[in-house]
């Protein structure tokens, strides 16, 4: 299948910062990939030089064959960007901020004032498209900000965590829309720290970290280089941070780092080991309120790839 | 093009609905200028008196008071003040409690005597408590008087000792009554170009038209900033237009609300209040490059401003440093001075002077000198900022 992005070998310091370190990626048509890393990993930066808002020190982008610089203009045109901070315009109406980012990407007349019902009836808002923004809702505004990124019906569309802050009705409302969009044949290149978003939307998630990729491929492919390990979860209070560091020092656990609701532990044989790590746990002052051997997830791939959680 | 005009086009939605424009751009100038010309438009205008009342006393009555009196008649003469002759302090003691006048000069017996024999001589003056301003100016006048008689007695004693005469009222005719000649100079007020042909309440009204003009553009390019804020700034440089488009619908915003506000200040003071602006398409040459030149100064701030709030925190600054030096409230300097020529490095000196070239029924020529030196200002400081923005934006 034809790539509609490909970008090799990005590169872009800060000063004596290395922010993305040769990164390489490829989108087909149809696809939805992930771009898995915790805050800091490099995720804005690499999409910033894809869709053309920052200049990379080196390396080469095209999209839908196009080559995409900061001062080009038409390659631009293939790409909606769907920013993580909001960008509208609170003091025009849902309609209007649809209706002037499409003028700016070369629609008019009536195909535009058409396109521009669509999007509000695909993001929910067709009964406020004359309320100024400025008094919708968190979830709304995430939603027309999606709605202004896919108006011009873009060959990539990119989205840059776009869940951040949002309550989970919204969450499910924007998970949604985005897995329709791969059905309608958009590529799409999406951004998060969430493992279960990547998990859920993603044909192919690349595990990014410090500016450079760890790994790349399906879900199945990348649990695989899991291999044989298993990954412990333990619902514990207490000084969680003490007790994964003491897990870290164990023989046979490869990677140890806190959870949610308590620690994530990948191990060589979890039969063997779990009563020492049950005993560290309780030594490190943790109490402990459940215990599971569970199949290992993108979450156990990061672990494993990079000795660290996702959320660090 | 099409891409900027629609981006200004966009903008413009957004400071109409928020009206802040409107106010900053129209209300508060044209308001500000109405308030200052009812308080201060009389006594701007040369062409009216200042409103000075005197009453004079003399109780001396020799040749040499007299001569006080025969001055301050000559100033009444010029239209400076109204004067009235009292025959004692006490009638003139009631005509200020009664506000006939604001001040009198009481000129005592033995004035004369005491000039003609070099001993001390006085005149008083008497003044409302509730005139000080014009108590004050009387008090000048005669402090004037006194010096010149200073000036006259130290001449007859210079004159005296080199001749060895003796001071002698046949000596003293020989000098041609010296002290008479010491004639009263007055001055009130500033007389340089522009007070001198710029009506009060045109100055007032172009005075607050070109000082709030540069508020009014900086919701135009320091728009810029805010776009860059609320995060639309991604979203635009992210589509496929070119950078320049966008520098330039804030430039073509700032220049539309420029030349809104500076038509609706000019055709209201107008109508409103009288303002004499001059020749039509001389007064347009003005307000087109002085909105130019505008554009390209706050362009300037949006260059180096970090954030929206320091740009528009530098911005005021800049307008009321440029407008105080520029002479928008009053007239800066004396006509040869060097603040006098300071003030000509901004464009609001530079755009009252036009001005003032165009009224008395001048030809709109009359503003082409003040036309190319703003477009020089606009040019300078456009240049200069189109290439900071444009980095700006370049990351």
């Amino acid at each position: 299948m034809p790539q509609i992005l490909e970008a090799a070998g990005l590169v872009k310091h800060f000063g004596d910062l290395v922010a993305v370190g040769g990164v390489d990626i490829g989108i087909s048509r149809g696809e939805t990939y992930g771009l898995l890393g915790p805050n800091g990993a490099g995720k804005t930066t690499t999409i910033s030089m894809i869709s053309g808002l920052l200049e990379p020190d080196a390396g080469s982008i095209s999209v839908d064959g196009q080559q995409i610089t900061t001062s080009s203009t038409s390659g631009k045109g293939a790409i909606g960007l769907v920013p993580q901070d909001l960008a509208i315009y609170p003091d025009l109406t849902g309609s209007e901020n649809l209706t002037f980012f499409g003028r700016l990407y070369g629609m008019a007349g009536p195909s535009l004032g058409s396109r521009v019902d669509e999007v509000l009836e695909v993001i929910g808002l067709t009964d406020r498209r004359d309320d100024l923004t400025g008094e919708y809702s968190g979830g709304m505004k995430r939603r027309l900000n999606i709605g202004i990124g896919l108006l011009h019906k873009p060959q990539l569309l990119i989205l840059d965590e776009p869940t951040v802050g949002v309550d989970p009705q919204s969450r499910n409302a924007i998970l949604e829309s985005v897995e329709n969009l791969s059905v309608e044949g958009m590529a799409v290149l999406y951004t998060t720290h969430y493992m279960e978003e990547a998990e859920r939307l993603c044909d192919r998630v690349a595990i990014i970290d410090e500016g450079t990729i760890k790994a790349e491929g399906t879900r199945r492919e990348l649990v695989s280089m899991v291999g044989e390990k298993d990954r412990i979860s333990i619902s514990a209070t207490g000084n969680l941070g003490a007790a994964a560091e003491a897990l870290s020092a164990l023989d046979g656990v490869v990677g140890a780092a806190t959870s949610d609701d308590g620690l994530d532990i990948l191990a060589v044989d979890a039969s063997s080991i779990l009563p020492s790590i049950l005993t560290t746990v309780t030594a490190s002052g943790a109490s402990i309120t459940g215990v599971q051997v569970v199949e290992p997830n993108l979450e156990a791939v990061f672990l494993h790839l990079t000795g660290k959680a996702l959320r660090d | 093009m099409r891409t900027a005009l629609r981006i200004a086009v966009k903008d413009l939605k957004l400071r109409l609905r928020d009206r802040s424009a409107l106010i900053i751009g129209i209300i508060a100038p044209l308001s500000l200028a109405f308030i200052l010309n009812l308080v201060f438009g009389s006594a701007f205008d040369p062409t009216e008196g200042l409103g000075l009342e005197y009453g004079v006393v003399d109780l001396d009555q020799s040749e040499i008071s007299m001569s006080f009196t025969d001055v301050l008649e000559e100033v009444e003469a010029d239209g400076i003040m109204e004067l009235e002759s009292f025959p004692d302090a006490q009638s003139a003691d009631a005509a200020i409690e009664e506000g006939v006048v604001d001040s009198y000069f009481l000129v005592e017996p033995g004035f004369g005597q005491a000039v003609g024999t070099n001993s001390p001589a006085t005149i008083q003056v008497v003044g409302s408590i509730d005139s000080p301003t014009s108590t004050q100016i009387a008090a000048s006048i005669a402090d004037q008087f006194a010096t010149g008689f200073e000036a006259a007695q130290l001449a007859i004693a210079t004159t005296s000792q080199v001749t060895s005469t003796p001071v002698t009222p046949e000596f003293l005719e020989s000098l041609e009554s010296e002290p008479r000649t010491a004639a009263l100079s007055y001055q009130f007020g500033d007389m340089s170009a522009a007070t001198r042909q710029l009506d009060p309440t045109t100055y007032m009204a172009a005075g607050m038209a070109v000082f709030f003009l540069f508020f009014t553009v900086g919701f135009g390019v320091l728009g810029l900033l805010e776009e860059e804020r609320q995060g639309t700034l991604t979203r635009l440089m992210a589509a496929p237009i070119a950078r320049a488009s966008v520098v330039g619908g804030k430039a073509i915003l700032s220049f539309i609300l420029g030349l809104i506000s500076m038509f609706v200040l000019v055709v209201a003071t107008q109508l409103l209040m009288g303002a004499e602006w001059g020749a039509p398409l001389g007064v347009a040459l003005l307000v087109v490059s002085g909105v130019l030149s505008a554009v390209g100064i706050v362009g300037l701030v949006a260059g180096v401003a970090k954030t929206p709030e320091g740009a528009e925190n530098l911005s005021s600054i800049i307008a009321v440093i440029l407008g105080m030096l520029g002479g928008v409230f009053f007239q800066v300097g004396q006509s040869d001075d060097l603040l006098s020529k300071l003030t000509f490095i901004t464009p609001h000196a530079w755009f009252m002077r036009g001005l003032a070239d165009l009224a008395d029924g001048a030809s709109w020529t009359a503003a082409l000198p003040a036309t190319g030196a703003m477009l020089i200002f606009a040019v300078v400081t456009g240049a200069i900022s189109w290439f900071m923005l444009m980095k700006r934006l370049r990351r």
